[in-house]
């Protein structure tokens, strides 16, 4: 026998986020079921499924914008407290995840009265202590990044969908999180825009960054995901590599879900 | 020229039989009361008796050989508003032009109505109002220094007139710094009612709307009148000015007001800005300094403003707890019985301050409240 021959389970992948048998409610209504799903560093995960299937309320509870009644949640090694525990606080313990957690949302949510650059810059200045000219320093590189340096004096108003929702993707990366959570990010916009804001996601998957993703880019989706999630009424039905569930999809739901989606 | 103005009088005023009768009623109506009421005031109206009650209707009691102080504070206090210009008003050649305009006027007429050193004071002071304004202007200062600025400023004018004692505050100069003062108050302890109001926890939440509802059923002088008796009973050993009780008991009363122009403000900042704070990992305080408040705090601007003139108008009422506001002071004078005649002067007097303060502010307001609508909504 080798000496130096690693057992299995310590060579398993660097698991960034980790959900086991996690279930969450809306009072009666029963949005997640025993949800079990590891996320591990570098990994780009897409989840796609009916609307009302559950995914947002998915990736919106791994930064804790959704509270979870029962199961696991652990990001970066922390654990997410649950509902009871936040009754009686941990918006501190919530705080120290977010911070290495991006997060984009569907609606762009840029802060109107700041110019791109103080939307880019205002977090790392008030949350992690940075001066005001590394922070602008660092928000104009991030802003060339997604290319809109020379929009960075512009008011969200001045920016169309596109050019807003690549602000927001830049406001999260200042934050150098350790995984980006992106919440249907071309869902509001025209369709003209969509490009631009894929672009960027793309770059961003090429350099190693992990990601969860929300969306309806099935052509997107195949393209840079590792795996796909399906996500069913709450459940998930099937987790696979693109060609898996887009060539072989396993289940009946899966198959339907798909037919519908990929017809246009 | 002739053309254009008869087609405008055409259209506005005679475009219809009953707007050409309703025209010929009210024309010569309104042109009688304006002749008649010119015709008082540049030739029957003897305006001596403000001149000569200057001092009192400006600082009441305020011993005459402290002025200075008072006029370290009208100093302070256009600095201060030119400050504010500045935050958001471009000063254009032509507003500069009327304003000059208005201050070399203002410094004539103390200096006709008082004496020439009180005159060039006065223009002394609104010059500096308006240096304030183009240097914050030029110098593009920061809202937060600014902030500093006008507390910094409002301490100092305390600490300047308190030493004769706050007894002897009176007139116009009482009825600002208190408006003022009050002002600041309100606002500060309203927004912290506003957040209570909205807290989780629910001993906080209570508390604050409890207290916002029983200020909100209960008439500004009652409140007043019983800081005013209140105080000596909790704390008998120590003797609170009048002053600062009446000004305790206006910004405990405004405070429920203001707190409820914030939390409609409040309601009004969509729920994906906070959530996207939050996965920014700011703190609740962050979040409420930097974006939920600025952006509350600008759709209420109007009905802040609204509220200082509030307050400006309900000073008046301090004169129950027996301070002598500007309007108290006009009265004082027109008790004495030499001046008896008077009465008609000394009101028009005090409407046009009253009138030419109000309509300052609400012009500020306006400003304020274009500049505060850059970036989106």
């Amino acid at each position: 026998m080798n000496a130096i021959q690693v057992p299995a389970a310590t060579i398993s992948r660097d698991v960034i986020v980790g959900i086991a048998r996690l279930n969450k409610s809306f009072g009666t209504f029963h949005v997640l079921k025993d949800i079990d799903l590891d996320v591990g560093r570098g990994e780009v995960v897409v989840i796609i499924g009916a609307s009302g299937s559950g995914k947002s309320t998915l990736i919106r509870g791994v930064n804790g914008l959704e509270m979870y009644q029962s199961g696991r949640l652990t990001v970066d090694g922390f654990d997410m407290p649950t509902e009871a525990d936040r009754e009686i606080g941990g918006e501190r313990e919530l705080a120290r995840i977010r911070k290495g957690v991006g997060m984009v949302f569907q609606q762009f949510n840029l802060f109107p009265h700041m110019s791109a650059l103080d939307n880019v810059a205002i977090a790392p200045i008030r949350v992690r202590g940075h001066t005001p000219d590394e922070a602008k320093a660092n928000a104009l590189r991030l802003l060339e990044r997604v290319g809109l340096r020379d929009h960075a004096h512009k008011f969200p108003d001045q920016l169309s969908g596109g050019q807003q929702q690549r602000v927001a993707i830049a406001r999260s990366l200042a934050m150098a999180p350790h995984i980006m959570l992106f919440d249907e990010p071309t869902s509001a916009l025209d369709p003209e825009m969509v490009g631009e804001v894929l672009d960027v996601m793309r770059g961003l998957a090429r350099e190693g960054m992990t990601m969860m993703i929300v969306t309806h880019e099935m052509g997107f989706a195949r393209e840079v995901a590792d795996r796909v999630v399906y996500i069913d009424h709450g459940r998930i039905l099937e987790i696979g590599t693109p060609a898996e569930i887009f060539d072989r999809p396993t289940h009946e739901r899966t198959r339907t879900f798909l037919s519908r989606v990929l017809r246009h | 020229m002739t053309t254009v103005a008869l087609r405008w009088v055409h259209r506005n005023l005679f475009a219809k039989p009953f707007d050409a009768a309703l025209s010929l009623v009210v024309i010569p109506l309104m042109a009688w009361a304006v002749y008649a009421f010119a015709y008082w005031v540049l030739v029957q109206a003897h305006w001596q008796v403000v001149g000569g009650s200057f001092k009192v209707l400006m600082t009441g009691i305020y011993p005459a050989d402290q002025l200075w102080r008072a006029w370290f504070s009208v100093a302070t206090i256009c600095a201060m508003f030119g400050a504010g210009l500045g935050l958001s008003v471009r000063p254009g050649r032509a507003a500069l032009t009327v304003v000059a305009l208005v201050v070399t006027l203002t410094g004539v007429m103390v200096a006709v109505a008082i004496d020439a050193h009180s005159g060039m004071l006065a223009a002394g002071s609104a010059a500096l109002g308006v240096a304030a304004w183009c240097g914050v202007h030029r110098s593009a200062l920061d809202q937060r220094l600014a902030l500093s600025g006008l507390l910094a400023g409002v301490v100092a004018i305390f600490v300047v007139l308190s030493p004769p004692g706050f007894d002897v505050w009176g007139g116009l100069l009482l009825s600002v710094v208190l408006t003022i003062a009050v002002s600041i108050l309100t606002l500060s302890f309203g927004i912290l009612l506003a957040l209570g109001r909205q807290s989780r926890i629910t001993s906080l939440r209570l508390i604050s709307t409890a207290y916002i509802e029983t200020m909100r059923s209960v008439p500004l002088i009652l409140v007043v009148y019983w800081i005013w008796i209140i105080v000596p009973l909790l704390a008998p050993d120590t003797s609170v000015p009048g002053l600062l009780r009446g000004m305790a008991g206006f910004a405990l009363f405004f405070a429920a007001y203001v707190a409820e122009y914030v939390r409609s403000g409040l309601q009004a900042v969509p729920k994906g800005q906070i959530e996207a704070a939050r996965s920014l990992a700011m703190s609740s305080w962050t979040l409420n300094v930097d974006i939920v408040l600025p952006q509350a705090l600008r759709v209420v601007v109007p009905s802040l403003v609204g509220q200082i003139l509030d307050i400006f108008n309900g000073a008046t009422l301090v004169f129950i707890i027996g301070l002598t506001d500007f309007l108290r002071a006009g009265q004082m004078i027109l008790a004495d019985p030499q001046n008896s005649g008077r009465t008609y002067e000394i009101y028009v007097f005090l409407f046009a301050v009253y009138l030419a303060i109000g309509g300052v502010i609400t012009y500020a307001s306006r400003r304020l409240e274009t500049h505060l609508a850059r970036g989106s909504r």
